[in-house]
């Protein structure tokens, strides 16, 4: 589980040091008309959910050990 | 508390998530004008314009008339020649006397398209004029400004409006804003539990206040990034990171003071963990809600609406009116808001009956 979250954080840092690397330039995100924007929110949302209902699944696996 | 075991809601919240979701998908941007080319022009000499547009119909049955005029101020000046290449190209012939260039301030035009499908849109400040300094003669004719006839003003099509600056991200409005819907809703509910533990002393709604408060903040850090991204490409473009987020916090008080309530609500889980006894840390931390819920509405709904901001609908106007969102945007809108809400409270029911079980095995 814990690699698991190691795991989910790591893909997410590689996120945003892909944005900061876009920064200079902006022209992934400012591409089509800025579609990938709205992809970036969609991916932040579902992802803040997802590490939430991870943890959440922490604590019940705690209560079913005992 | 029998509202945490009943189902419909949840299926509601699927059903309209669902509908959101392929609705911010499947919706196109309605028409706008990307570039006019060359972006410049000098005055007595004839331009020949190409006009590149988004999502509009100009070669379609029911697009009509296309028309084109060069707008300055409240005048209108129809080109010298218009024909439609494509769907979405077009091109104008158009020449400034130099006679006449003194009565373009500023010294730049907008570029207007009409036609029966698509309405009226444009592109402002298309084209910058570059005025001539010695003006004895002129070899082109004289412009004179039209009034211009129009079948329909608003288009006849399901898209979304095409917004200069914005353009795609105008979806975010789904996304975004009801994080901030989802964390007010929650945040009340955990008033509410906090009002009733203070009057009838039950643990239970101790919990949902705690909870509620918890899941709050879930949607308010999912609120501040998705803000944080959708800023720095349309408010703050060619802005870096690192100034993004200073901006934000010095220039935009919505953001400064939405900040500071959740720090204020930070503060409440912060004296929960600090009490040791149940029952005071229950009673210490009620009290405590009422007044973070106070300054909550204080930061994020008054204070605002006192001063300037980037956020539409502030400084005094309240949000949402009509300029802010139009029908099809309506459309997806309130039942993104409603589903996000309903989101919310499912995953804050899973909490809640989670600390009950909790606390049972504890007794």
């Amino acid at each position: 589980m814990k690699k698991f979250l190691n795991l989910l954080l790591l893909t997410l840092l590689s996120l945003t040091t892909f944005a900061q690397g876009e920064s200079g330039t902006n022209d992934f995100f400012k591409s089509n008309l800025k579609i990938y924007v709205v992809v970036a929110v969609l991916t932040i949302i579902l992802s803040c959910i997802f590490i939430f209902l991870f943890s959440l699944e922490r604590r019940l696996k705690k209560l079913e050990e005992k | 508390m029998s509202w945490l075991y009943s189902k419909w809601w949840k299926w509601l919240s699927v059903i309209l998530l669902t509908y959101v979701v392929a609705g911010s998908f499947f919706v196109k941007l309605g028409p706008g004008i990307t570039s006019v080319s060359p972006i410049a022009m000098y005055t007595d000499s004839v331009y020949t314009f190409q006009i590149t547009c988004y999502h509009s119909h100009f070669t379609d049955a029911k697009a009509g008339k296309v028309q084109l005029w060069f707008k300055n101020r409240a005048n209108y000046y129809a080109p010298l020649s218009f024909k439609t290449t494509s769907n979405e190209t077009a091109e104008a012939t158009f020449a400034v006397s130099a006679l006449q260039q003194d009565s373009f301030k500023p010294a730049s035009l907008d570029a207007v398209i009409n036609d029966e499908l698509d309405g009226t849109f444009a592109l402002r400040d298309a084209i910058t004029l570059v005025k001539a300094t010695a003006v004895d003669s002129s070899n082109t004719a004289l412009l004179i400004s039209t009034e211009p006839e129009v079948k329909h003003n608003k288009h006849q099509l399901v898209c979304y409006p095409y917004r200069e600056i914005l353009y795609e991200t105008i979806r975010n409005t789904f996304f975004h804003v009801p994080m901030w819907f989802a964390m007010t809703m929650l945040l009340f509910a955990s008033l509410v539990g906090s009002i009733m533990y203070l009057v009838k002393g039950e643990e239970r709604q101790d919990t949902l206040a705690h909870q509620a408060v918890v899941v709050a903040l879930l949607f308010g850090v999912c609120g501040y990034l998705t803000g944080l991204i959708w800023s720095k490409y349309t408010w703050y473009i060619g802005v870096s990171w690192s100034d993004v987020v200073r901006k934000l916090l010095l220039e935009d008080i919505k953001m400064a003071a939405a900040l500071v309530a959740m720090f204020f609500y930070l503060a409440y889980l912060i004296l929960r963990s600090s009490i040791e006894d149940e029952a005071k840390r229950a009673k210490v931390s009620a009290v405590y809600n009422v007044f973070a819920f106070v300054i909550f509405i204080l930061c994020v709904f008054v204070l605002p609406r006192l001063t300037d901001s980037m956020h539409p609908g502030n400084g005094g106007n309240p949000a949402f009116s009509k300029y802010d969102l139009d029908s099809t945007l309506r459309a997806f809108f309130y039942p993104a808001v409603i589903g996000w809400i309903l989101l919310g409270f499912w995953i804050l029911s899973v909490c809640i009956r989670l600390q009950f079980i909790q606390q049972k095995r504890e007794v």
